[in-house]
């Protein structure tokens, strides 16, 4: 629930993520996996990249970066939410990495040293690690490890969150301490999306039965926890802070410039923001966007507004039975069609976003590989299209204004987790855009679990207003469109549409990445034509951090990616001489 | 004396069990539950039974429950949920924190309002008895959270002579010169609330003695006001505001969580607020005991209090009343 995202994570939540790489082909040069995608160019309001060539990184200083959660633990076995995530990017480090475009990368901080290599079949996997690397106790880091991790994650007792990465994994084979072959049980493309894995230490746990490995203290006491990342976990005050010193033996070739960071928890965001105006903090991830004119106005702040990896959507039932005489208004592709028109997208972007923000046509991320681009169709905001749409499908404008077809009139509630403002605002406005077309739209605010307990769940309600948060980077989207996901699955408004399922399974077992592309491009314009939601916009909160922090362009923070506001730690740097 | 305690404290722990009993039944039939916070959706319904059974959720309410009472009597409080960790580690700290600052913000309203009611019953309607209602006004007019944010504003971000939130500065953990900088704030607030409420009962309650005719008595005997004050009137006076004083014992455990979350204070009213969200049903089940515990031993304190300043209520005699 950190950061008011959406309630379950996204898409593909059964599924993880995706796809590949590939092409063994690219598989032997040390930087990103796949073609490089079309990544277009998000406006940025202020934040300038916060160097210039001349300066020259200088080491030591201390960062602080804020929160608003505390940890559950850094053991990458369990740890899934965004505060353990956050705190495990500085201390654990990932046998592969997330490039800025959200595809599988090495770098000089990954514990593989190349891309792994996929037999034609698509069926096997082999993966090279670095022979170097050390726990921060001074153990190897061996194919023992990687081997260990996926066996604990993907054993039901241990409870891993993670647990449906690794369900086609069939047996793992280690060729040599740091070469390890998997094998599938089927193909599937988001396997390797997988392996963008952070490990476990399996010299601590190897020993612990799965089902205690969740009560073990590796993970939760610093003391217990050695790390296999540039900085170790010295010091977890529960509730306040975390301290992380930069680890001396770390064995990456690119060590941090800032020798320490203190990972702070706020209870509260307006304190949050005024202590990063203060100066107490460098780093806050989220600046309610009621307060984005005076950080901006403090001058100190470099601020992004760039959306990050969720998108907001306006869910329609499919099942009859949630509506008065089992009337489905939303059966006509048209109707929903029109609806998609009626919205003004980009007006709740500018007004109550305050720009962090981008209108989506289909669930995919804009900017990555998947992202069908144009093929996926766009409803500008039109209420003339919307009405003409709305004859065209047969609604008439009844005595009291609001439109009716077969004696049932267009009115429906569509509720909403309370406490989110953006949203509650937002709510308002849809309001307004449908009532000016003919329909009747009832807002709804409910308590979050309640919402999920008693209406997504079971799929009862008649309109969802949501958000997911696409923090796994495979496209798949079976698991939130797909029949077999019909409630209690992510599928919460019954959608049905058999040509869909059958490309996303086409996809997923498609191995060559650019095949892939062709194939959600398609799924892309079928699913933006069908609309099982109105897709609304790419969100996110603008993101504030102090201009003592300096990095070159390259580094900068990307907010596109789970935790990718660090993307390139290791090389920034503290400047305090111009505070 | 003894045998109104002995029964005071059986019926405070019949009273502890009911509630107990209530909100841990309430508790579980919230919608929501420990495992829908917590876990992602995409786990196979497999794998999330299995770790119903590893939480011992798979089991009945009542089963539950007497499990839970029966480690509480092994003082053993239970683990979280979400990470597997005693409850007295997180439980204990964030309780002496709001100790800290609540019991200083209490001390500190009484040293100043009590006094200042009595003041203003003698001087009625003087400067200070208007003051003293502007005071209240604002106290119990200006939303908490909305002071604090002004004060932060004003003390921490313009004038930069006070810190903005936290307990402690970084690195200077333990240090008292640091902590009483960082209690100003969040004291000023908590008391100035106190104070609105404290001096308005002090006052109230004195100028009702002083209309007695005991009062005139003592005047017409030629005592000095003095003496009639402070012998005479304010005994009598203090009752009622004793008892308000103490029903308001348990905020210093439970805390004040609109205060604690502005300046980011590490205490129980923050951690009560978090663990509901999450459904922590171990740490929830230990702060309303806590706090349950420290509402009869409030009362009970407020009881024999009265004996001290009333002599005319004797605790115990045949089979005295519990006020």
């Amino acid at each position: 629930m950190k950061k008011g995202k959406g309630w379950l994570k996204p898409l593909a939540l059964l599924s993880l993520t995706g796809a590949l790489l590939v092409g063994c082909s690219s598989g032997n040069n040390a930087s990103s996996g796949t073609p490089a995608p079309t990544q277009k160019p998000v406006e940025q309001v202020a934040p300038q990249a916060t160097s210039t060539d001349d300066e020259k990184p200088v080491d030591g200083g201390t960062f602080t970066h804020s929160t608003t959660s505390d940890i559950v633990t850094i053991n990458p076995i369990f740890g899934n939410d965004t505060a353990s995530g956050d705190v495990m990017e500085y201390t654990q480090a990932y046998l592969y990495n997330r490039n800025p475009s959200f595809d599988l990368a090495v770098y000089p901080w990954s514990l593989a040293a190349e891309l792994p290599k996929v037999s034609e079949d698509g069926l096997t996997y082999t993966i090279k690690m670095k022979n170097n690397a050390k726990w921060s106790d001074g153990t190897p880091i061996t194919a023992d490890d990687l081997i260990f991790t996926i066996n604990a994650i993907k054993t039901p007792e241990t409870g891993s969150p993670e647990i449906t990465k690794y369900d086609k994994v069939k047996e793992m084979k280690k060729l040599d301490d740091y070469t390890v072959e998997i094998k599938l049980t089927q193909l599937y493309a988001p396997f390797a999306f997988g392996l963008m894995q952070k490990l476990a230490p399996a010299h601590v746990l190897k020993d612990v039965p799965f089902k205690e490995l969740q009560a073990h203290s590796y993970g939760k006491d610093p003391a217990k926890t050695p790390t296999s990342g540039p900085f170790k976990w010295s010091e977890w005050k529960q509730k306040e802070f975390h301290v992380l010193d930069a680890n001396p033996d770390y064995w990456g070739e690119k060590k941090p410039h800032i020798q320490k960071v203190v990972y702070k928890i706020y209870a509260d965001q307006n304190t949050q923001v005024q202590a990063l105006m203060k100066g107490d903090v460098d780093l806050v991830d989220s600046i309610p966007v009621t307060q984005l004119e005076a950080v901006k106005a403090k001058g100190t702040i470099n601020i992004s507004t760039e959306p990050g990896p969720s998108y907001e959507y306006f869910a329609f039932n499919f099942d009859k039975k949630n509506f008065p005489n089992n009337y489905g208004l939303f059966e006509g592709q048209k109707t929903r069609q029109a609806i998609a028109h009626a919205i003004n997208r980009q007006g709740i972007i500018d007004n109550i976003l305050k720009g962090t923000g981008k209108i989506m046509d289909a669930p995919f991320l804009p900017g990555t590989w998947a992202d069908p681009g144009d093929a996926a169709v766009h409803y500008e905001y039109s209420a003339e299209k919307a009405k003409q749409l709305l004859k065209e499908d047969g609604w008439v404008a009844g005595s009291d204004g609001i439109l009716a077809k077969d004696g049932n009139r267009f009115s429906f509630e569509f509720i909403f987790n309370s406490g989110n403002s953006r949203r509650e605002q937002a709510a308002v406005v849809i309001q307004q855009n449908l009532k000016e077309i003919g329909i009747e739209a009832k807002p709804k605010a409910l308590d979050f679990s309640a919402l999920v307990d008693q209406y997504a769940n079971p799929g009862k309600f008649q309109v969802l207003l949501l958000g997911w948060q696409l923090s796994d980077p495979d496209p798949d989207g079976i698991s939130t469109f797909g029949k077999k996901a019909f409630p209690p699955g992510n599928n919460a408004g019954w959608y049905d549409n058999p040509k869909l399922d059958a490309l996303w399974e086409k996809a997923v077992s498609t191995v060559k990445q650019e095949e892939r592309a062709a194939i959600y491009k398609e799924v892309g314009k079928e699913i933006s034509t069908n609309l099982p939601y109105v897709f609304m916009y790419q969100y996110g909160t603008p993101r504030g951090m102090t201009s003592r922090v300096k990095y070159k362009d390259e580094f900068k923070p990307v907010s596109m990616i789970p935790y990718g506001e660090t993307f390139g730690f290791l090389n920034w740097w503290i400047d305090d001489t111009k505070k | 004396m003894t045998e109104y305690l002995v029964r005071r404290v059986l019926q405070a722990v019949l009273v502890l069990f009911l509630i107990t009993v209530v909100s841990f039944g309430l508790m579980h039939a919230a919608p929501g539950g420990p495992l829908k916070v917590m876990l992602s959706p995409g786990m196979s319904p497999e794998a999330q039974l299995i770790q119903m059974k590893n939480m011992g959720l798979d089991q009945p309410v009542y089963i539950q429950y007497m499990k839970w009472v029966g480690n509480l009597l092994q003082g053993d409080l239970g683990h979280t949920f979400k990470n597997n960790v005693p409850v007295g580690d997180i439980l204990w700290p964030t309780v002496w924190n709001t100790f800290v600052l609540m019991s200083v913000a209490w001390g500190l309203s009484m040293l100043i309002a009590i006094p200042w009611g009595i003041y203003n019953s003698t001087k009625q309607y003087g400067l200070s008895d208007q003051i003293a209602s502007i005071v209240a006004y604002l106290g119990f007019a200006m939303p908490t959270f909305w002071f604090g944010i002004m004060l932060q504003q004003f003390f921490a971000m313009q004038l930069n002579l006070l810190p903005l939130s936290d307990m402690y500065t970084m690195g200077k953990e333990g240090q008292v010169s640091d902590l009483i900088l960082h209690l100003i704030l969040p004291v000023t607030v908590l008391t100035l609330v106190n104070i609105a409420a404290y001096v308005k009962y002090t006052r109230a309650s004195m100028l009702e003695v002083l209309e007695q005719d005991y009062i005139r008595t003592a005047r017409a005997k030629g005592m000095k006001e003095r003496r009639v004050i402070f012998r005479h009137a304010l005994r009598n006076a203090l009752i009622p505001v004793v008892t308000i004083i103490g029903l308001d014992l348990p905020t210093l455990v439970a805390g004040a969580a609109l205060t604690e979350s502005v300046f980011n204070w590490p205490g129980m009213g923050r951690l009560f607020v978090e663990m509901a969200v999450a459904r922590e049903y171990s740490v929830l089940m230990s702060i309303t005991l806590l706090i349950s515990l420290m509402v009869i031993i409030g009362n009970l304190l407020a009881d024999l209090i009265y004996a001290l300043v009333d002599p005319r209520v004797q605790l115990g005699r045949k089979g005295g009343r519990a006020a």
